[in-house]
């Protein structure tokens, strides 16, 4: 059975990303559970990957694909997931704030956050707080990011809070926040729960909120 | 006389052919016809569809011919004025002329005195300006920050405010949209003598932004469209990130570049045929590890090569960088990433080159690498500036009446050329070791700072004219005003 696993760390770490949907299909032909390939097939894959990315071994482009790859077998097996009550690692919604139409930092931290487990759903650029404010009654997400690039734009950050408040959702989300311009201190001017420097600091980040306590 | 003699009086750099510029420039065309550009913008839309583009939606593509036809209703050559007439302060822009400056809006800024990175704040914008004005090298001024001290609304109002009255070297002007550059022009002409003496005269430039890829926003067209109108000399540039935001190879960076910058060029000849444009472009890669547009890369330096050479090639200047760094601090990095592109920035006479004093991949403005890079440039130029070949020049009369065996120091020829012929240093060192040990052994970083200290003490840049200093009052007053009620 390891072997099966193994061959779908190997093809995320790989970014065999044509190939996955057929051997998810073979994993679950013979008998591993849904659960069994998140967490003992792609996720030590992705891990493997996250490390390498970390030391500069393996470079953005290559992360995407497995990151892609990854969310190919996790398309086949969210269904077998929330039939059987397994939970994914936690929901990210993610947003570039009203104003602003930079994305590519954003990206990249869908990117890290769905390699490390999350489930994300990103509502693109230029959203207005009330379109975030949607977005969580819907998705119910357990962590909520917003993106700036522009000095001019990140007040939309601290609107985009109000309106959480406003909306009676702030106790519901965590919130951090990133972008060029973004610091530590402006996350804790604008009372939002976390800030990160870059995609891969966001991914960690995420990773603490959703540890208990 | 001389027949047919052909003289190179500077050091020629030339990269890409007559073949692949018409490459690149047929690949411009492509995109700009066949892909076209989102722009964000009903009243330029409107223009643009009036002067002969097809505009579906937001997207507007433009027919070949009426790109061509922007090139060359553009200048090629002209002159930006000093506010106070200095002819050592004017710029001419034209062939074979590398000028250099700061660039606009990092967030933090290097403390002068603790050398530790904080918030940029409104009393930078005037330490920057009357350094830049003392530099030497250094030819136009940016801010190298965003003011953080002040309403968000008003900080590049405050920030021009506070360096138009400190140096009287051209600003490039940055802004956030209508309402503020409209404050800083309203300073810039009272200085002129109004709009009519400043259409003459024009003494700053206006600097807009579009997004890669393929984007003209909203606030960067609004602003063209403002300079257009005032005819200010416009720089339209955007910041594509190779492999992340435009194509990962250096041809495709560049021609998605100029598709983007030349939205703006079509548009602004629709509204003021004849404006000075300059093609911008910041082109570097997205380190791929880092995740960070990397301003220190020799990329960048080839990148902006090429762009240079397009767009001379199409007939326009173009705004350069160099002098920048991703070091963190004033180090070792910090000279070799900014010396480098400095240097390359002049070989390929850019027109104006930018960014000079960029530290943390643009996220630090710092003085003291743009006063570190006063040197790097000054070095650069002596380079560019060639050897001159001519009977004078050539001293075989000096040899012979010297000969075997004698020497040149007390030779008239060697009193004469000796100020021209050899470039001195303001920074780097060439002391014997006791004469730099009694000194105080001290490294380049502390020369630097000691340098810049110097000049904002004793500094005086030419003041403004009084009536000037009231338009100011009155005009920020006037912003401040509008804003009261903002939060």
């Amino acid at each position: 059975m390891s072997e099966v696993l193994n061959s779908i760390s190997a093809a995320v770490i790989q970014g065999q990303k044509d190939d996955i949907a057929n051997l998810t299909h073979d994993a679950l032909g013979k008998e591993l559970s849904a659960r069994d390939i998140l967490y003992k097939g792609l996720m030590p894959g992705m891990d493997y990957v996250g490390e390498k990315f970390k030391i500069g071994d393996m470079f953005v482009p290559e992360v995407m694909r497995s990151a892609r790859t990854m969310a190919n077998s996790m398309e086949i097996l969210k269904p077998l997931l929330s039939e059987t009550g397994v939970e994914m690692v936690g929901r990210v919604l993610l947003g570039t704030v009203k104003g602003d139409l930079h994305d590519i930092g954003k990206n990249l931290v869908a990117m890290m956050c769905e390699g490390a487990g999350f489930e994300v759903k990103d509502l693109g650029i230029n959203v207005e707080p009330e379109a975030f404010v949607e977005a969580i009654k819907e998705f119910e997400p357990h962590i909520v990011g917003m993106s700036a690039l522009l000095t001019t734009t990140m007040r939309s950050m601290g609107d985009t809070l109000k309106a959480f408040e406003e909306a009676g959702l702030r106790n519901r989300v965590k919130v951090m926040i990133g972008g060029a311009p973004v610091t530590n201190s402006f996350a804790e001017k604008i009372g939002a729960d976390g800030y990160a420097p870059d995609a891969a600091a966001a991914s960690d980040v995420a990773k603490k909120f959703m540890e208990p306590g | 006389m001389r027949t047919n003699y052909r003289i190179n009086s500077g050091v020629r750099f030339k990269m890409l052919s007559q073949d692949q510029l018409q490459e690149l420039f047929d690949g411009v065309l492509h995109v700009l016809e066949k892909i076209g550009l989102d722009v964000h913008h009903d009243e330029a839309r409107d223009i643009l569809k009036k002067a002969g583009a097809w505009v579906e939606g937001n997207r507007v593509r433009i027919p070949p011919y009426l790109v061509k036809r922007s090139l060359e209703m553009a200048p090629r050559s002209f002159t930006i004025y000093a506010r106070d007439g200095n002819p050592e302060h004017n710029i001419h822009i034209g062939p074979g002329r590398a000028h250099f400056g700061p660039g606009p809006t990092p967030p933090n800024f290097t403390d002068v005195e603790t050398l530790e990175r904080r918030p940029y704040i409104k009393d930078d914008a005037r330490i920057v300006a009357t350094v830049v004005d003392a530099l030497p090298n250094i030819d136009f001024c940016e801010s190298l920050g965003t003011v953080s001290d002040v309403h968000p609304d008003l900080s590049a109002s405050y920030e021009f405010a506070e360096m138009f009255p400190h140096t009287s070297k051209p600003i490039v002007a940055w802004s956030f949209g209508w309402d503020d550059s409209n404050d800083i022009h309203q300073i810039a002409v009272a200085e002129a003598g109004g709009q009519e003496a400043f259409e003459k005269r024009p003494n700053y430039v206006h600097y807009c932004e579009p997004l890669s890829p393929l984007v003209s926003t909203f606030e960067a067209i609004d602003k063209l469209i403002f300079a257009a109108r005032y005819r200010i000399p416009l720089i339209f540039t955007p910041c594509p990130l190779a492999g992340g935001t435009a194509p990962v190879t250096a041809a495709g960076i560049i021609i998605q570049a100029a598709a983007e910058s030349w939205m703006g060029l079509v548009l602004a000849q629709a509204i003021q045929p004849g404006l000075p444009f300059f093609m911008g472009g910041v082109l570097s890669v997205m380190d791929m590890s880092a995740m960070i547009l990397s301003y220190g890369a020799p990329e960048l330096s080839l990148m902006m090569a090429g762009a240079t050479e397009l767009a001379h090639y199409a007939g326009i200047p173009l705004w350069q960088t160099g002098g920048c760094t991703d070091s963190k601090i004033l180090d070792e990095q910090a000279a070799i990433e900014g010396s480098l592109s400095c240097f390359f920035s002049a070989l390929t006479g850019g027109d104006l080159c930018h960014d000079v004093g960029y530290t943390e991949s643009g996220i630090t403005g710092s003085i003291l690498q743009t006063v570190m890079m006063d040197e790097a440039i000054g070095y650069s130029r002596r380079i560019t500036r060639g050897i001159e070949v001519n009977q004078d020049t050539l001293a075989t009369d000096v040899i012979h009446s010297v000969g075997p065996d004698g020497d040149y120091l007390n030779e008239e020829h060697t009193k004469k050329h000796s100020k021209t012929e050899f470039w001195y240093p303001n920074l780097c060192d060439r002391h014997n070791f006791e004469e730099w040990e009694e000194a105080g052994q001290k490294p380049m970083r502390d020369r630097v700072v000691e340098r810049t200290k110097g000049i904002l003490s004793s500094h005086k840049p030419s003041p403004i004219k009084p009536e000037t200093e009231k338009a100011i009052k009155a005009i920020m007053e006037a912003a401040e005003k509008r804003v009261q009620n903002k939060p």
